[in-house]
């Protein structure tokens, strides 16, 4: 359990590494924001995965990182959908005073983070080439902004929406 | 004008120096140790009168007597959270050298000017000259002293040669992005002639620096006075031919080359090729090969951009040349993979040659496996046989014949291991710490926090933690080891992992390439130790 403690504690600060990346002198960092995305990409396994496993192997990432890798809609999901209202009531038990800030900073794109639908993050990887906001198929929720909130909202905690797009 | 770096600034206990600089600053430097400041005066050349600029160079001391090595005590294995240290400069003989303070550069001040920064300190071919660069685009050259005949017993001190503003702060408008002016890599070119030549590089950006002496000047124009204005040319009665009179040395720093718009990342390495006519730089993704004389064209050599840039998994973290062989190259990743390329085999090195990889080691993994396998520094022996690798907690040595895994493992500060998280929490975790070898490859060293730094003795296994701090200050007083207990019993003399100061690193270091003098760079403060001279 407490391996999801620190897992969680150590996604909040990746991610809040990630946004104070932005402002930096000199533009992004290529290599240091690769390496968050991989600390957060283990942490968030580890988050993902059932209470009480250890820490996944980074094989395991490996094999995971080509469907984590799909090109999310990039920050013009973020910057373009309005963001809908966190999953009420689907809190875990875990602190989530972090979580909750880093979710007003982003809008609740990340309330992926806290919700417990298993459905909506195990599902298969989907194929690249869902480039566009619009475009993903089967799992479409109601309206487009769902879908930054679902399965796809742990792909696009891919840092590289923000690194690409400075690039 | 450049304002000199915080590097030539008086510190506040040397009552000597009457104003602080003033612009244009002539160059001058205050050493705590060593002999004392003069008052603020152009720099002043040893070879004035002579008409060669070249100094005379000591001829090289004779080898030390070799003793028979000591036996050495049985190795106790390291455990995680465990320490263990075997000083090398102990009591008796044998090859063990004895680290002297000898030089302090910098301001004594606490706070620290963002643009006083040191990013890399680089020894000449010769060791006679030494380049720091700072984060304020700034370059500061120091030169070695002539042997004192009357002081024997400690070699030529380091002082400022030549200061120069390297690097401007630029503005990319296309991508709304600011490029820093920090220096990130400085290579000296071998010397062919009476200049010196020397490539500093930023983010985006390389140049070529000429760096000349200037100490003879026409005198006795017909048409123009000494100071410059012209004359009537019908108050000329006489003609005369100008002839050379001596003045005082003048060092000018001079931009031949500039190489730019040639890299999308950020800029990590350059390394000068053993034909010295070519180079490489590297940046995140691509390596390109220069010629020294061309500025308008590179070739692209190595390009690891995937087509997709979501797919990306590692990034090209150093770059070096062989030294001898011209057309070897070697560079990291940030996995810890190390790839030997010949430019021989194809235009563009996409595939490797070799490639140097140890497996990982189960029971260390964690979190941050990655982060601690990235390698911050990749620098070729001198013979050229072997290669050395920083990551963060250690240093290998790999020799260029076995891919399969390093040939020596040196922990660094092994101690860390468990304070991962909170070294990633501070960014401490990415920090790039460099290395270096000795001039023989006998020894490599590297730095840390709390502003120690170590050095490993290849040959006898022996390594020793020393601290680049004000308070040895007195020249030729041997720095006294220091030791990190890591758990258990914090015995005396010794530091607890808590009370090391993360602020206080070490990245760059530097060592003369002939002899035992080393240039250890603190955040803002340059300082040189060499080894005690009987």
């Amino acid at each position: 359990m407490e391996f999801k403690l620190e897992a969680h504690r150590i996604v909040s600060i990746s991610l809040g590494k990630i946004y104070s990346a932005r402002g930096q002198r000199g533009g992004l960092k290529l290599h240091k924001n690769l390496l968050v995305s991989l600390v957060l990409r283990s942490a968030r396994q580890v988050y993902l995965s059932e209470p009480g496993c250890p820490p996944e192997p980074p094989p395991a990432a490996a094999a995971g990182h080509p469907e984590e890798e799909q090109p999310p809609p990039r920050s013009a999901a973020w910057a373009a959908e309005e963001p809908p209202p966190p999953p009420p009531g689907e809190q875990e038990d875990m602190e989530t005073g972090n979580v909750a800030s880093l979710i007003s900073i982003f809008g609740s794109s990340f309330s992926g983070l806290l919700s417990k639908e298993p459905k909506g993050r195990r599902r298969p990887p989907l194929d690249g080439g869902e480039a566009a906001a619009g475009t993903a198929p089967a799992e479409a929720a109601a309206e487009p902004g769902q879908i930054c909130c679902d399965e796809p909202v742990l792909r696009t905690l891919n840092p590289w929406s923000t690194a690409i797009v400075a690039f | 004008m450049v304002a000199p770096p915080a590097l030539l600034r008086a510190a506040r206990s040397r009552p000597a120096l009457t104003s602080p600089p003033a612009l244009p600053a002539p160059f001058w430097t205050l050493t705590a140790g060593g002999a004392g400041a003069g008052p603020p005066q152009p720099r002043r050349g040893r070879a004035a009168a002579a008409s060669s600029i070249r100094r005379h160079r000591r001829p090289p001391p004779p080898p030390a007597p070799r003793h028979p090595p000591r036996p050495r005590s049985p190795l106790r294995p390291t455990r995680r959270g465990r320490y263990r240290q075997h000083n090398m400069a102990g009591a008796g003989g044998g090859n063990d050298i004895q680290w002297c303070f000898s030089q302090v550069k910098g301001a004594v001040d606490d706070d620290v000017a963002e643009a006083d920064i040191i990013s890399t300190v680089e020894f000449n071919h010769s060791g006679e000259l030494l380049a720091t660069g700072d984060k304020g685009g700034r370059v500061v050259i120091f030169q070695q002293e002539q042997e004192n005949k009357t002081q024997s017993h400690s070699r030529g001190e380091y002082n400022v040669y030549s200061t120069f503003q390297s690097h401007e702060p630029e503005f990319d408008y296309l991508k709304s992005l600011e490029i820093e002016e920090k220096i990130n890599k400085i290579r000296w070119l071998p010397q062919k002639n009476a200049a010196q030549f020397l490539l500093s590089t930023n983010d985006k950006t390389i140049k070529l620096w000429k760096i000349s002496e200037r100490d003879k000047r026409p005198e006795g124009y017909n048409l123009k006075e000494e100071d410059g204005r012209y004359r009537d040319p019908t108050t000329v009665t006489t003609l005369r031919v100008p002839v050379f009179r001596p003045m005082d040395l003048m060092v000018e720093a001079s931009p031949r080359r500039i190489f730019a718009n040639a890299h999308t990342y950020h800029i990590n390495s350059i390394s000068i090729n053993s034909d010295y006519e070519t180079y490489l730089s590297a940046d995140d993704l691509r390596i390109n090969l220069w010629h020294l004389e061309i500025t308008d064209r590179s070739f692209n050599i190595v390009d690891i951009k995937p087509a997709n840039m979501e797919e990306l998994t590692e990034v090209i973290t150093a770059a070096e040349f062989h030294p001898n062989s011209c057309s070897t190259f070697v560079y990291s990743s940030s996995k810890g993979t190390i790839r030997l390329c010949d430019m021989r085999a194809s235009a563009l090195c996409d595939r490797h040659s070799k490639l140097f990889e140890e497996p990982e080691d189960p029971s260390n993994r964690s979190f941050f496996s990655e982060i601690i396998s990235s390698i911050s520094d990749v620098k070729f022996s001198h013979s050229g046989r072997y290669m050395m690798t920083r990551d963060y907690l250690s240093v290998k040595i790999w020799d260029l014949n076995m891919e399969n895994r390093p040939v020596e493992t040196y922990q660094v500060h092994e101690y860390l291991r468990s304070k991962l998280c909170s070294l990633y929490e501070n960014d401490c975790i990415f920090d790039k710490f460099e290395c270096c070898w000795n001039g023989s490859d006998s020894i490599v060293m590297t730095g840390s926090y709390n502003n120690f730094f170590r050095m490993f003795d290849r040959n006898t296994k022996r390594d020793i933690t020393l601290e680049a701090s004000r308070e040895n200050n007195k020249p030729r007083t041997v720095l006294k080891p220091r030791k990190v207990c890591a758990s258990g019993k914090r015995k005396k003399d010794e530091i607890s992992v808590d009370s090391l100061d993360f602020n206080k690193k070490i990245l760059h270091t530097a060592w003369h390439p002939k002899e035992n003098i080393i240039a250890v760079a603190t955040t803002n403060n340059l300082y040189i130790f060499q080894d005690k001279m009987n």
